[in-house]
């Protein structure tokens, strides 16, 4: 299994990508990665549109690969779940992820 | 100071297809708008022969400051916990310290070169929230408070992003935007919101050092970069796209002139920045740049008023380049004269960025 997180629209206007694959993780890791993932909903309805109030707060797309089957979550910061939340701190600190700021 | 609710164009709409009673009141609304205007600048012009401010001549009414703690905690916890109020000594934490001394930095210019009071200019209350979720690499405006990570040291540096003036006047600006324009946070309405944030964060700390157009870096985050990123700054008014680049052979992508325009879709992909509003930015910052430092002084004086009337005056939820480029021609026309130096300058800047024609 392999979970990628891009992170942007934040105040720099940066894109992170993180990403964390089972198969270059601790046996123990990736177990939690896949009992996190587990508990996330990937099939939430996608944020809704922005107005004028909010900016510089970032929007996330988390990607689960998994046996060839491929499922996308798009969410603003302000609509994390604790779940996801946990999830994508596990994601940008487990050993062995690997990150790319652009 | 009064508040004008409805936007010009609801008022156009009305003078249009209004009955009687509505045209009268809609052209009632309108003069009431601009004898405020009038009498606003002829008043910052007595005060300024006086070598004053409005601060000299009135209190601060509304520089009402709360600090809380997040606690590491995410969007969820918000505010947290409250740890220092307008007024209070100043605490252990330098986090909090720094966010205190930076939005009062930023009231302060609000008031003093522009007279308003506040975000809302109503006095409205000033939250900020520090040690946001943990070792986090953002700064933002929520809708109704500010948020600051602690940075991750590789992004940026750990406690920059409360220590940087700009910053914050960038992120208290978005209040000050949703209060008046109300910018659409998309594509190019939406790199106009970015972009009069970086304005006004980058005259806040112009402000603050007493620095000239010439003498100004016209750089916005100088020195809150960390290890991942090589560069000065994390923008540049002066040189969009040149403030800085990653190992990996990434960088800023700021254009500074229209034929560079980044069009990126508004799909909610976080990669496309909500239609690159913190990319093309860059052209309505240069236009600012240029048209300041032709006019040379202090960049807040005029160039600042043009810009100040302009976003809070004149522009609707959806302008677009164009059409700030044109108000703000106008405003230069209005405030300092039509075919003055400053009107000039003005319509010269939008030109070579390739906005306006010729
Ligand atoms: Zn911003």
């Amino acid at each position: 299994m392999k979970v990628s997180v891009v992170r942007g629209g934040g105040f720099a206007g940066l894109v992170t990508t993180t990403t964390a694959d089972t198969a270059s993780l601790d046996p123990g890791d990736a177990e939690a990665l896949r009992a996190k993932v587990g508990r996330v909903d990937l099939t939430a309805p996608p944020p809704a549109e922005r107005g004028a109030g909010p900016a510089d707060v970032p929007a996330y797309k988390v990607t689960v690969e998994d046996d060839g089957r491929v499922q996308e979550l798009r969410v603003s910061e302000s609509g994390l779940t604790p779940a996801l939340r946990d999830l994508i701190s596990y994601v940008g600190s487990v050993p062995g992820h690997e990150e790319r700021v652009e | 100071m009064c508040c004008f609710i409805a936007p010009p164009d609801l008022l156009d709409a009305v003078l249009e297809s209004g009955n009687e009673d509505e045209q009268a009141a809609a052209r009632r609304t309108r003069q009431a708008a601009e004898t405020a205007r009038a009498q606003r600048v002829s008043v910052t012009g007595a005060l300024r022969q006086l070598a004053l401010t409005i601060a000299d001549v009135a209190p601060a009414p509304g520089r009402v400051r709360t600090v809380y703690d997040a606690g590491n905690r995410g969007y969820y916890a918000l505010p947290g916990r409250r740890v220092r109020g307008e007024g209070d000594p100043a605490v252990p934490d330098e986090a909090v310290n720094d966010a205190y001394d930076g939005s009062g930095l930023t009231y302060d210019f609000y008031r003093e070169v522009f007279g308003r009071d506040s975000i809302d200019g109503r006095g409205l209350e000033i939250v900020s929230s520090v040690h946001y979720e943990r070792d986090h690499d953002n700064a933002a405006w929520t809708g109704f408070q500010m948020i600051y990570g602690d940075g991750s040291g590789r992004v940026f540096r750990k406690g920059a992003l409360t220590k940087a003036i700009d910053v914050i006047g960038h992120e208290l600006t978005h209040g000050v935007t949703q209060f008046t324009a109300q910018l659409v946070y998309s594509k190019q309405s939406g790199a106009l919101n970015e972009s009069f944030s970086d304005v006004f964060g980058s005259l806040v700390k112009q402000y603050s050092r007493g620095q000239s157009a010439e003498e100004a870096d016209w750089l916005i985050g100088e020195g809150i970069l960390g290890t991942a990123l090589q560069g000065v700054a994390l923008r540049s008014m002066k040189a969009p796209g040149t403030a800085w680049t990653t190992a990996a052979g990434g960088g800023d992508r700021q254009p500074a002139h229209m034929r560079d325009y980044v069009d990126l879709p508004d799909d909610g992909d976080p990669a496309n920045d909500n239609g690159g509003v913190h990319i093309n930015s860059g052209i309505p910052n240069h236009a600012f740049y240029l048209a300041a430092t032709a006019m040379g002084g202090n960049a807040w004086e005029r160039a600042g008023r043009i810009w100040y009337v302009t976003l809070t005056e004149r522009l609707r939820a959806r302008s677009d380049f164009r059409e700030a480029a044109e108000a703000t021609v106008a405003v230069a026309g209005e405030l300092f004269g039509a075919d003055g130096t400053e009107h000039k300058c003005v319509r010269d800047a939008w030109r070579q960025v390739g906005v306006l024609d010729g």
